[in-house]
């Protein structure tokens, strides 16, 4: 029923001379929300990064091994950075709308692709990616308001249709709702739970009431070690590891 | 030992007013700091419109440098200070917003680098009149191009606002929060495009700030002129960027040198007239950085 989107074989990730991510492996599939948790300073958001080659953004970071999406090496040659980040798209910790209006927030990845021809198709699509977002109705009769006076809530699932916009295949969010309060939290993940139909979704979170409420597939990170992945119930239940165990049991972290 | 009594012993009181005192000194200080140097202002901005307000009229206005102070105007100094101005504007904020967005956000981290780095924020700091030698020596000897002319000053001039526009543009740049490169590159805009979609806009009003600072230094610039001739007796107006020029700070330092009484309230006016300049570009400032300051 699922089929794997996303492989990591063997891959390492250094800044400068340290080690941030230590030979982690690791299948990701299309169609179920995948977890990352560990306690701070894990390599968790360093490894989300690697899968759609933010880290090049960062000075002396250095990824080895391999990252396959649908097979194909995104750290080949061949593989344009700007065409990876239209099909592995991503939404950060604290939500960052540009200074613009709602609709221009949306429009843009859209426009720099090419991806509506008309007003009237990029209209479309501005309204498909807020209805998905669930933000359309909140937002629909003021989209020339700037997204920046939105409520927390409301900018983070504005960045989501954003992200959504440009058609992705894969979308990683990275701690997402560290930012905002339960009640707009539970909107996102109920968000993320229906958009996981259509996208593999990988989330990093300090939460793991909230890993256990939304991803299927759960993997724990410590000290850049992948420790442990597997089926999200059975990581809370019934841990391999006792270092897990000790992590959800809230031993340290 | 309770709070309550700590806070409320005699040598808590004492100290507590001991606190207040300083507080008071130090706004006292402060103001005393401010009306010292507006008095200051206020005394010479007095002594200039006693003096110059009275040979303000439209003849001294529209009229060119003369050996006689009642025949003599501005206009010819007030044009060549407009033409070098615009050469230098043209020249110095391309260049300079260029510069500071290579070296911000693409400029690989190396020691040639730091070392570009480093003889901009030197060059900033380098006084004006090695600029003027160096327009001398390359402009006017080697490339032979028009003495005393303001495209001549507005280049040498346009060499000395450069680095400072290079200095206040990448720190603006720099102020841009990084979250926003990451939102624009996340949905696949390449780095240029995050850089001039995104991080410039925002960084406008910190640059032009900076740019205007720069040319208001370039504006009562005097030494550096001195040295490309544009202290030359001018008694019309330039034509072009080529034709021999003065400018506004040349002309009151020219002035200022005559013997006849007479010139007195010419230079007083002529200084009302650079005042008056400084003010329509700083103002010209304001309103261009509030027009592209974005609300967050």
């Amino acid at each position: 029923m699922t089929e794997t989107k996303l492989t990591a074989r063997n891959v390492d990730v250094y800044y400068g001379a340290k080690k941030a991510i230590d030979n982690v492996s690791i299948d990701i599939d299309n169609g179920i929300v995948t977890a990352f948790i560990g306690p701070s300073g894990c390599g968790k958001s360093t490894f989300l990064r690697s899968l759609n080659r933010m880290n090049d953004t960062i000075a002396g970071a250095r990824v080895t091994g391999e990252i396959l999406l649908d097979g194909e090496d995104i750290y080949a040659s061949s593989m344009d950075p700007v065409a990876l980040r239209a099909r592995v798209g991503m939404v950060f910790q604290k939500p960052n709308p540009f200074p613009k209006s709602i609709y221009e927030n949306v429009a843009y990845g859209p426009r720099i692709h090419g991806l509506a021809n008309s007003r009237a198709e990029m209209d479309a699509v501005i309204e498909s990616s807020l209805t998905k977002a669930g933000l359309w109705d909140e937002v629909k009769d003021r989209l020339s308001d700037a997204g920046t006076a939105l409520s927390g809530g409301q900018q983070q699932r504005l960045c989501i249709a954003r992200a959504i916009a440009v058609s992705p295949e894969v979308i990683l969010m990275d701690e997402p709702c560290s930012a905002l309060d339960p009640i707009a939290t539970a909107k996102i993940e109920e968000l993320i739970d229906e958009l996981k139909e259509n996208y593999a979704i990988v989330i990093v979170t300090h939460s793991m009431q909230q890993a256990a409420r939304v991803s299927q597939r759960t993997a724990f990170f410590h000290l850049g070690n992948l420790v442990e992945y597997g089926e999200t119930s059975e990581i809370f239940t019934n841990p391999r590891e006792e270092k897990t165990k000790d992590y959800i049991t809230g031993r340290y972290g | 030992m309770s709070n309550n009594s700590t806070f409320s012993s005699p040598a808590f009181a004492k100290r507590l007013a001991r606190r207040h005192a300083a507080e008071r000194r130090f706004k006292l200080i402060g103001l005393g700091a401010i009306v010292l140097s507006l008095a200051f202002l206020a005394l010479l901005l007095f002594i200039m419109m006693h003096s110059g307000l009275g040979g303000l009229n439209w003849n001294f206005l529209s009229g060119s440098d003369s050996t006689d102070p009642h025949v003599a105007g501005i206009w010819s100094a007030a044009k060549g200070s407009i033409l070098t101005m615009l050469v230098t504007l043209l020249l110095s904020f391309p260049m300079g917003v260029l510069a500071a967005i290579y070296l911000e956000e693409f400029a690989p981290r190396s020691r040639w680098i730091e070392l570009v780095e480093v003889s901009i924020n030197n060059l900033a700091a380098v006084p004006s009149i090695i600029f003027g030698l160096l327009g001398l020596a390359v402009f006017i000897n080697t490339l032979n191009l028009p003495r005393s002319s303001p495209l001549v000053g507005g280049l040498t001039l346009a060499l000395m606002t450069m680095p400072v526009i290079v200095i206040s543009g990448r720190n603006a740049i720099k102020a841009v929060p990084p979250s926003i490169r990451d939102a624009a590159l996340a949905v696949g805009a390449s780095k240029v495009q995050a850089v001039f979609h995104h991080v410039l806009p925002l960084a406008l009003p910190g640059i032009l700030t900076g740019t205007i600072i720069g040319m208001a230094r370039a504006l009562g610039e005097t030494a550096p002129l001195l040295m490309i001739g544009m202290r030359a007796f001018i008694v019309t107006p330039p034509g072009g960027i080529t034709d021999p020029s003065s400018v506004l700070p040349m002309q009151i330092f020219l002035w200022s040198d005559e013997i006849d009484k007479a010139f007195v309230q010419n230079t007083s006016a002529a200084i009302i007239v650079l005042l008056v300049f400084l003010l329509v570009m700083n103002g010209l400032a304001i309103y261009l950085r509030n027009k592209f300051e974005v609300r967050w």
